[in-house]
């Protein structure tokens, strides 16, 4: 997968890349409008991460030009306004999905991979995770060696977060606001990340006879393959 | 005291002392030049009568005593007095004024006392102050008049700048603007003031661009040290190293949740969300309730939702966080196994949840960053934009606790 980043923060850029090259992804980047524009012309990416504000030039405008060269990659916006009209403007343009920083880059990843499988796979694509464990993204289904495992909606996203992002530790913030979203105050509230994550783990265990999800001692949980 | 009683209470002091005064005067100069006159009256009477005792006739000039004396006492004395003589006619006594003087006639010495009636001294008192009095009390009523008069003409556009004045706000969408009165010194007032104002709203504006600005600033440096705690979190360490990690993550969240409450804050003073359309505000609260449902139950409490269909002219995302901000307070304030309700009616939207009551006065519970001394962790910002939706939308926001039991009423308009 060709990834573009278009960030003109440098150390923010560095971290990017370095997580998404983590996860399996090809990576560029351009921290100006002009070397921006430049790479749209003459490469073909699978995905863009577009930071629309730009020392020189308004990231939507590349999202124009974009759009105007018929290309399927899909675009995430990145912004440090968390505003509704840059939101709305952006998703018009064509954009496929938004996001306010400060985020976590785990949620950026998810992300990614969401408007990916919607892109190139046409929303059709099986992750075989591994021999045993199978996630159809198109019918949100788990199942263990061909048999379905009964999931609450929750716990197929939960599922499918730990996945994506299976190199890295995730922490409870970025569990919380990725199932309940970052309107709601978590921080006083992390037993719900443990109750689900308890559950997740049982059902994953009595499938498959193997504990999937490590806990991090006081830090967060991390995917651990057989 | 106002202005006009001011003004009034020294004129009319200033009036009083000068009629007394006037009064005072009149009636001394009344009594010297009356005096005088009378004097030189009875003088040349007595002259005549002493001319008329030469010729050797007798005068019949009333109340006249001429009496001789022995020419070793017939010192030339002249006498003036005040006295007061029987009248049989009207069976009273009457203010008289007598001259008495000793005159030479062929030899012989007479004393001569003549005498005429005057209206007395006290006479001349009562009537020059009822006179007084009466011109006093008109001038009052007169004052009174006009004073009345200019009340209800020339200070009713001051009074009504003053009613503007009071209702003025800097956070207010139009710009203060006065009555032109057509008198210089307020006139010049309102100049003076509507140029403060339009300053003030300047100032105020620029600062809350600044506000939002600053907060926008502040992202990106946020998501550098969030994305960096993050990948440092990554490597094998220590415990002790670990809670650190942990530690500095919390306070990055705290501040990102600040934050982006600042900027809807700073976005609601500047009137960012104009979008003003029909919601299903039922539809909005089942959203929020359908993704804390869980979070409520997993604590044990029990949230009894009852809602009617209620379509509201609002703004569609700010409903959102005015229902989750309601409900994300009722989820952290309600004890394990507590209970809370969220109600939907025409009239507006209720949450109540059991606890503890507050620990602060209720009057500041809007307030920004009032927070309870229990739970310092949290933003103290979430009812606060709670109470900036409301006035955006001019619904009423209400707090209780009775029985145990908080409750937030939002009343709709």
């Amino acid at each position: 997968m060709k990834l573009l980043i278009i960030e003109d923060e440098p150390l923010l850029l560095g971290e990017i890349e370095n997580y998404m090259a983590e996860h399996g992804f090809l990576c560029e980047h351009a921290t100006t409008f002009s070397s921006a524009q430049e790479k749209i012309m003459l490469y073909h990416y699978d995905a863009v991460v577009l930071d629309i504000t730009l020392p020189d030039g308004n990231g939507l405008e590349l999202l124009k030009q974009l759009k105007r060269r018929g290309s399927e990659a899909g675009v995430l916006i990145v912004s440090a306004k968390d505003s509704l009209h840059d939101k709305l403007t952006g998703l018009n343009l064509g954009a496929d999905d938004y996001i306010t920083k400060p985020f976590h880059l785990e949620e950026l990843n998810a992300r990614i991979n969401a408007l990916i499988r919607r892109k190139s796979y046409h929303g059709h694509e099986v992750m075989q995770v591994d021999d045993a464990l199978h996630i159809d993204t198109a019918a949100k289904v788990a199942s263990v060696n061909g048999q379905e495992l009964t999931l609450t909606k929750k716990e197929y996203e939960l599922l499918l977060y730990f996945v994506v992002n299976r190199k890295r530790m995730l922490s409870h913030q970025s569990i919380a606001e990725h199932l309940w979203g970052d309107s709601y105050d978590m921080t006083d509230n992390y037993n719900f990340v443990y109750l689900q994550i308890k559950n997740l783990r049982k059902k994953l265990t009595s499938a498959t006879g193997h504990d999937y999800i490590k806990t991090v001692y006081g830090m967060g949980y991390k995917w651990a393959t057989p | 005291m106002t202005l006009l009683q001011k003004t009034t209470r020294l004129y009319v002091a200033a009036t009083a002392l000068i009629l007394l005064l006037a009064g005072f005067a009149l009636f001394l100069i009344l009594q010297a030049s009356v005096r005088d006159e009378m004097e030189e009256e009875l003088a040349l009477q007595a002259e005549l009568i002493a001319e008329d005792l030469a010729a050797g006739e007798h005068s019949h000039i009333p109340l006249t005593t001429i009496v001789e004396v022995p020419p070793e006492a017939a010192t030339r004395k002249r006498v003036f007095g005040d006295t007061l003589v029987y009248d049989q006619v009207q069976r009273s006594a009457e203010d008289y004024y007598y001259y008495t003087d000793v005159h030479p006639v062929n030899g012989r010495f007479f004393k001569i006392t003549v005498m005429d009636a005057y209206m007395g001294w006290s006479q001349y008192y009562t009537t020059i102050l009822v006179v007084f009095l009466l011109m006093g009390l008109l001038l009052g009523i007169a004052g009174a008049a006009i004073n009345y008069f200019l009340t209800r003409t020339i200070w009713h556009p001051f009074f009504e700048n003053l009613r503007r004045l009071q209702g003025f706000s800097v956070s207010a969408a139009a710009p203060l603007q006065l009555h032109d009165t057509g008198i210089r010194e307020f006139s010049e007032l309102k100049e003076v003031l509507e140029e403060m104002a339009t300053r003030s709203r300047q100032e105020y504006r620029a600062l809350r661009e600044f506000t939002e600005n600053a907060s926008h600033e502040i992202q990106t440096p946020l998501a550098i040290i969030r994305s960096k705690l993050d990948r440092l979190a990554q490597y094998p360490m220590s415990e002790e190293m670990s809670e650190h990690i942990v530690h500095a993550k919390v306070g990055v969240d705290r501040l990102t949740r600040m934050n982006k409450n600042l900027l809807l804050l700073a976005k609601l003073d500047n009137r960012a969300f104009q979008d003003i359309q029909p919601v299903d505000f039922s539809a909005v609260v089942q959203e929020h309730v359908d993704l804390m449902g869980e979070l409520f139950a997993m604590r044990g409490i029990l949230l009894e939702v009852d809602l009617m269909p209620v379509e509201l002219a609002a703004q569609q995302y700010l409903s959102g966080v005015l229902v989750s901000n309601l409900l994300s307070n009722a989820l952290r304030y309600t004890p394990q196994d507590g209970m809370a309700t969220a109600t939907l009616s025409a009239g507006g939207f209720t949450v109540t949840n059991s606890g503890e009551p507050l620990d602060f006065p209720p009057g500041q519970l809007f307030d920004r960053f009032k927070r309870s001394h229990a739970r310092p962790e949290t933003t103290g910002l979430g009812l606060a934009i709670v109470f900036e939706i409301c006035r955006m939308h001019a619904w009423v926001p209400d707090y209780g606790y009775e029985e145990g039991q908080h409750r937030f009423t939002i009343r709709f308009r």
